[in-house]
This record gives structure tokens, sequence and C-alpha cells, in this order.
């Protein structure tokens, strides 16, 4: 095979099995043919199902340097590339992607049938979702865990090939999902234009729906691209802490926690009070919830940081305008497939909270709250809300696994991303959001500037336009600083 | 071989399902009879009663009031409860007595104060003038929480309590743990023998016992366990909370003074176990209100010096055990602890091995356990 050649070979015409010495390279297209695995000397000793996915990344390369580029309609392009280059599928006679986003089509209601519409819709949103999934970064880092996992010595570390060969496959499946979507936007403008040369219009107006169908996904993909981190699908402790300032700043921060539960709530997670430490008059000093249910953690998240309130103190017997803070802290709750931290039983000591007196048969209460004490990190953890010491003892257990893993994400900073503040790290200085009802009415958010004129609707938990806003606004920042 | 009577007391839960008159049953159990039935707990009555939103709203406010006023007095008084506690135990109160399906829902609405549909119907497991009644004689009377609700949350477990029995304690619990951390995994094999549980009440640690051989044990042959309680309404509750974890093929309860209904395991037991009364008289005047006026006294004095019972459990177990068997009891703290430790070395000098002192998590040392040498 020469260098710079472009040959073509017909799926439909070849068999369904490539041999590697006569191809020179691996290849393969997601679903309509497979690999066998026999020339050793492109790195392809791992076997077939390496082969496959890297084929599918479009960054296959042959003996010397080549990539492959394998093409919907099923035409297989061999060119020389320089050291980057990704796959760019077109439809026959070459519209790509990113083209059609450019094209500057107008986009019209969902109701016009008009392909070029739908097309240019989904095309944008298809951009918002790869910035989104900071696509460039996703698929240097695939690039990466590729070369990871085919190391012929990468199991002598389980846990560590493990923790790859995970990341590896989840960012996979985004990949892929994308992949298949943009696949399906080219074949179906492909079907419109085949129908309208042989004059089907059956088949046109099933391509036209088809399309209809995919510009509304493609709005819940975008919603599902914010979520995409890789503890974003966790459930989640949600802590709220009060600042300085007595009963008025306790009761703030006990409307913090009144908002969290009822959004929790309305999303349908599951939401149990794990700690609460009342104060002294109303409010909490701080509480901790368990907000169970997919992507609590990946949602919540956007709360992090600190909370401020202004109003008139209903404790304020002069009703003197008062400013108070709350601090946010999220955990999430990592599943049993990843690395947890290893707990070592002789590390915790175990003590009966608030216990005092003789004990035992002398006394006779509800409060059975235990707190548990990781002795090397003095990371401590308590929870008093279960009906009995075993439970309360399991429910700590588990926040302070959460907590230790928090603290071991926070360590590995190359994980940056994904780590959020506990609560002591968190500054008073760190001002997120501020919640007027005194003497104007507003909530705004001080990172994205996204305000709502009605506090009282915020309060009662209808949050998610706030956490959405952030969302996006975080990832999309973070693609244009690359 | 041994066998495993019928208790002769499998009448009680479901004769007693009708129990809808409203009323409260503080101290309605008559030690008499023999044939003592077992009340069903509140969180597994039929949801047969109903209330309107707003009418429970009205009750949880006052309720909550109730708990408020108490501020930190009771605790000042003899170390009872502060407010705090007792509208966490407000909160168990709802859980129990909301019917399950619409449970969340209704408890978000009471904290959140939202007044939508005040004449939404909601369905309870009694009805309200007797939650009124119960809170009050919480409050008021200082009835145990336990009592009020008919059950204790005890390690994995829920069991039925009521007056006459008493209400298993979390450091109790501890004494599971030594089952499983230490009997079971220095010897696995006792996971297959017989074990005792000496003055049962409510049936905890012979429950918690059972399943715990039962995990252990592999394959073929489970352990069993006997229990014994001299009062007819702690072996009736013990027999009803057997009968719902379904282990009365398992545990056998028995009614009797300690060792008395165990001749026939004599020198045969693989584990004998006993939270014993330990207080000593002398302190039974002084106790918390939720204790002194309501818990059996007979489950709590232990005699002058508190060790009346813990000595005749001690004087007998070492013929109760076989070699190899394990005992653990529960005392009064560090003093007793220290004192049954010396007792066993001076007077049955070889009979244990590997004795030792455990605290409970509040630092108090609380079990004494050892091996049958």
């Amino acid at each position: 095979m020469s260098h710079s050649s472009s040959y073509k070979i017909s799926l439909l015409e070849s068999p369904k099995r490539l041999d590697f010495e006569e191809a020179d390279m691996a290849l393969a297209s997601s679903m309509s043919f497979e690999i066998d695995g026999k020339g050793g000397d492109s790195g392809v000793g791992q076997g077939f199902w390496t082969v496959k996915e890297e084929a599918l990344l479009g960054l296959v390369k042959g003996k010397e340097g080549h990539l492959c580029h394998v093409m919907a309609v099923g035409w297989i392009w061999a060119r020389e590339f320089g050291s980057q280059a990704a796959i760019e599928p077109c439809t026959s006679d070459g519209l790509t992607v990113d083209g059609i986003a450019s094209s500057k089509w107008t986009i019209l209601e969902e109701s016009e049938s008009d392909w070029k519409s739908h097309a240019a819709a989904i095309a944008q949103s298809i951009q918002v979702i790869k910035r989104r999934l900071q696509w460039k970064k996703l698929m240097v880092r695939l690039d990466l865990l590729s070369a990871e996992l085919n190391k012929p010595d990468l199991w002598n570390d389980p846990v560590h090939a493990g923790k790859i060969s995970r990341e590896h496959g989840s960012l996979m499946g985004k990949m892929k999902e994308v992949k298949a979507f943009e696949q399906e936007l080219l074949e179906h403008i492909d079907m419109i234009k085949l129908a309208r040369e042989e004059d089907d219009t059956e088949l046109e107006s099933e391509s036209m729906k088809a399309l209809l169908r995919m510009r509304r996904d493609s709005k819940d993909k975008e919603l599902e691209a914010l979520l995409a981190g890789e503890n974003d699908s966790c459930s989640c402790y949600i802590e709220v802490q009060a600042g300085a300032g007595g009963t008025e700043s306790m009761d703030w921060a006990a409307m913090v926690m009144q908002m969290y539960k009822t959004w929790a709530q309305r999303r349908g997670y599951g939401v149990t009070v794990v700690d609460e430490m009342p104060g002294e008059i109303a409010g909490i000093k701080r509480a901790t919830i368990k907000v169970d249910g997919e992507y609590a953690f990946g949602y919540a998240k956007a709360e992090v940081g600190v909370h401020r309130l202004v109003r008139i103190s209903p404790f304020d017997s002069g009703k003197r305008r008062h400013t108070s803070f709350a601090a946010v802290a999220v955990i999430p709750i990592l599943g049993d497939g990843s690395s947890r931290v290893q707990i070592n039983e002789s590390d915790l000591r175990i003590e009966r909270f608030r216990a005092g007196g003789a004990g035992g048969q002398h006394v006779n209460t509800t409060e059975s709250a235990v707190r548990i004490v990781h002795i090397p990190t003095g990371v401590t953890a308590t929870c008093q809300n279960e009906r009995s010491q075993h439970q309360n003892k399991a429910s700590a257990m588990a926040v302070l696994q959460s907590r230790l893993d928090q603290l071991e994400m926070a360590r590995q900073a190359q994980m940056n991303s994904q780590h959020t503040q506990s609560l002591t790290e968190i500054s008073w200085g760190n001002q997120i959001r501020t919640y007027v009802l005194h003497p104007y009415r507003l909530v705004k958010d001080l990172r994205t500037n996204y305000e709502v004129s009605d506090p009282d609707s915020v309060l009662e938990g209808d949050l998610d336009s706030f956490i959405l806003s952030y969302l996006s606004a975080s990832l999309d920042k973070g693609e244009g600083e690359q | 071989m041994l066998k495993l009577r019928s208790s002769g007391l499998s009448c009680g839960v479901c004769a007693n399902f009708h129990i809808p008159i409203p009323r409260c049953y503080m101290n309605s159990i008559t030690t008499s009879s023999i044939d003592v039935k077992p009340r069903v707990p509140l969180y597994l009555r039929p949801p047969s009663f109903s209330a309107s939103l707003s009418e429970l709203t009205k009750w949880h406010k006052w309720a909550k009031n109730l708990a408020s006023s108490v501020g930190s007095s009771f605790i000042n008084l003899d170390n009872g409860p502060d407010s705090t506690l007792l509208r966490r135990e407000l909160n168990w109160l709802l859980q129990d007595l909301i019917e399950l399906q619409h449970r969340s829902v209704i408890l978000s609405r009471l904290e959140s104060g939202n007044n939508e549909n005040p004449d939404v119907s909601v369905a309870l497991r009694a009805p309200l003038e007797e939650m009124y009644c119960v809170w009050r004689q919480r409050i008021e009377k200082r009835r145990p929480f336990q009592y009020v609700v008919g059950c204790e949350h005890w390690r994995d477990l829920v069991l039925s309590v009521q007056e006459g029995v008493l209400i298993p304690r979390p450091e109790t619990e501890v004494i599971i743990d030594l089952v499983e951390g230490v009997a079971l995994n220095n010897a696995p094999e006792l996971a297959q023998g017989f074990w005792a549980d000496l003055g049962t009440g409510s049936g905890a640690i012979a429950i918690a016992t059972a399943r715990a051989l039962a995990t252990h044990a592999h394959g073929d042959a489970c352990g069993r366990v006997i229990a014994t309680d001299l009062s007819p309404v702690a072996v009736a509750v013990a027999t009803s909370n057997v009968q719902r974890y379904g282990l009365q093929d398992v545990i056998e309860v028995r009614k009797g003074s300690w060792f008395e209904p165990l001749k026939d395991v004599q020198g045969k037991l693989a584990g004998v176990l006993s939270n014993p009364p330990y207080i000593p008289s002398g302190d039974i005047s002084g106790l918390q209100a939720e204790v002194g006026q309501h818990e059996p006294i007979l489950a709590l004095d232990g005699g002058i010096s508190g060790t009346n019972d813990l000595l005749h459990l001690i004087g007998g177990v070492a013929s109760m055990l076989k070699p190899g068997g394990f005992f653990a009891f529960e005392t009064n703290g560090e003093k007793q602890c220290k004192f049954l430790v010396e007792y066993i070395e001076n007077e049955k000098p070889g009979s244990f091995r590997d004795m030792n002192i455990v605290s409970d998590f509040a630092g108090i040392q609380r079990f004494v356990m050892g091996f049958r040498r």
C-alpha cells in the first residue's frame, strides 16, 4: 500500500472478515463487520476487542503511521494523517455535521417540515453536546487510556487496571453514542436525498419523521451531556452549615436544608436526614441529608458554596435587616464498582454520642447516635436519626466512607473536575448565590448572573434553572479555555 | 437428641388485631394471667382509621408544641429526654402511624407546613384521639416511647415491646458483636450448637443470636437458641417476636428462672448469654422516670450490690457450658466487671480461658466474657 493513495473497499462486495496482513491495518466499523486480529505487529495482540474499539475511534494506526477512515456508506479510506486526526463522517455528497452547523441554514419551528431546518438544529445540538462533553479532551483521554490498555503488564496492578478499563468503557460509551447520533443524522439526510431522486414520498416522510424525532432527542442529550462527569450519576450527601450570626443564620441554614429536601423530593429522589444538630432556639447548626437517586450528585454539585440571605430577621425585635450565611457541601456516594478508600477497622474509634451517666439498664433513651472517628485523618461522621444504634453506626460508616473517598479524590489533583469541596474547605468568602427578601425580592447566582425575582419559589425547591444554568455555563467556559 | 417443644402461645398476634377502641392502654397488662396476649405494635396494625390532613396537622402542631414545652427540664430532673429528642420521637411516631404508601408525601407536607388540600384523608393505623392520649402519656407521664409505639428498633430488628417487658438497650447490641466477632470467629463450630439467652425479655438477644448462627453455620446443621424468662409477659412477647421473624423452629422460649428450665441441656450448651438485672437496689428510686416508673423492676433490680443474679449466673454457667463454650454477660459497669472477673478467678480457678472485659460505645466497661475450658 502506498502512503498517499486512497483506496476503497466496498463492504457489499468484500467478505465480512478482513485480514491484517492483507489490509495492513486494523479496520472496523461499529456494526457491520469484524476483524481477525492476526497481524501481530499492529498492536492487535490484545485481541479483537481492542482493535474494534480503536477502529471505532477512527484512530487506528497502520504499520507506517497511517490512519484509517471508516465511512457511513461503507467505503474505507486510508490517508496519511498527522499525529492527531478525528474521523469525519459525511453524507454521500460530502456533507459533514460541522459543515451543516456552519452552513447557516435557517432553523425553523419544529412543526415546519423542512429537513434542512431539522438537520441544522440537530447539528447545532451535536456541537453543544460535544462542547459539554469536552470532546477534544475526551478524545485525547481516550487515546491515552487505549494506549494504557494495550500495555501487556497492565493487569499486574488489577486495581489500576480496573479503574482504567472502567473509565475507558465509560468514555467510549459516550463517544459511541455521539458518533452514532451523527451517523444517524447523515444517514437520514442521505435517505431524504435518495427518496427525492427516486420520488419515493413514503420514504421521504419517514425520514423526515425520523429527523424530527432526533431533533427532540437532541435536547435531552444536551441535558444529559451536562451530567457526564465520572461521579455525576451517583447519589450524594448534601451538608448545610450555619455561618456566624446565631439564631438568624441557624434559621437560614434550616431554610436552605428545607429547600434541598423539597427540591430532591420533587425530582423523585429519596431523602433521609442522616445527621442534624439543631440550634438552641431555632434552625440548625449543621445537618446532613442523603439524596438517593440517579444523577443526584451531578445536579447537587452545582450548589456547593456559600449561600447568603438578606432579610428583616424575625428574631430581631428591632426589626432590622440582617445578612446571614450558610455553607453547602456535596459529597458523592461512589458506587461499589469504583475504587473506594479501604478503611481499616483498627483505624476507627466508635463512640456513643451525647452519652451520659451510668448507661445500660439505668437509661431508657431513643437517642442512640454514634460518632465514628477515622484516627489517621481525623475525619468524623455522626448519625443519630436511625432508630437503632446498629443502624446509626451503619449510616455513619457510609458517611465516613464517602468523606474519605472525597478526601482521596481531592488528593488526586488530576481528578479535579470531579472534586467538590467539603464543608471545612469552603471559605466563607466563596459566595455563590444571594437571596434578598428585603428591601426588594431577588435570588441571584453570582457565578452565572442568573436571577429570579420570586425567592419563595426558589426556597420551595425550584432550583433546577439555577443548577442547569450553572452547569452549562461552567462546561461551556471550560471548553473555551482549551 | 433434644427436641424443641412448641410453646403453646401461638394465639397472640392474630387474635389481637381487633383493637379499634380509641383508648390508651397503659398498664393494661395483667401479669397474673399465664395466657398473656402480646400487643400488636402500632406499625403492624392495619391502616383502618383515617383523619383529614388538617386534623392530622393540628395534632402534629399540638404534639410538637408539647414536646417543645419540655425544653431541657427532664434532663435537669433525671437525665430524661429533651425537646429535640422528643420531636425526633414524634417523627418516628408519625412514621409508624401513617400507612406506608403515602407516608413520605404526608410527612413532607407536615414538615413544610404546606396547606393545600386540607380535606384530603390520610389512612392511619390508630385513631387520632388515641394519638392525643398516648403523646400526652409520653410527655406528662414519661411513658417510654417504645411502649407508646409498641416496638423498639434494635440492631436490624424491630421488636415488639410492652409494659412488663424490658426495652432492649443499645448497649446490649454489642453482645451480638461479641457472639459474631469473638465466639463464632474463634470457634466456628459453636454456630452448630445450642445457645441460651437467660432472662430474654423481648427476645432480642435470642433472635439476633439465632440469625447470627444461621449466617455463620455453613451448610447443614444450624445452631439453636433456648430463651428463658420468669415473666409470663416476657415469655408471650418473646414468643410472638420469634414467630414474627419466622424463627419458631430455631428458638424455643421457656418459662422459668435462669438455668431452671435448662436441666436437659446441662453441660451441652455452646453459648450462654444474658442481660440480667444488675442495678443496685438503692439506685432504683433515683432512676429516670421512663425506667423507674414504667419498666419491670424484675428486669432491673439486682439486689443490694446489683450482682445477685450475675453471681447466680456465674455460679451455674461452668456446668451448663460444654468445653469450649462461650459466655457473655452484661453488667452495670467497671466495678461489677472487675468484681466478677476476680470472683471467677478465685472461686472457679481453671474453669475458663480468654476471659475479658469489653466496653460499650460510651467507653463504659460493660461486658464480661470468656470460654469454658
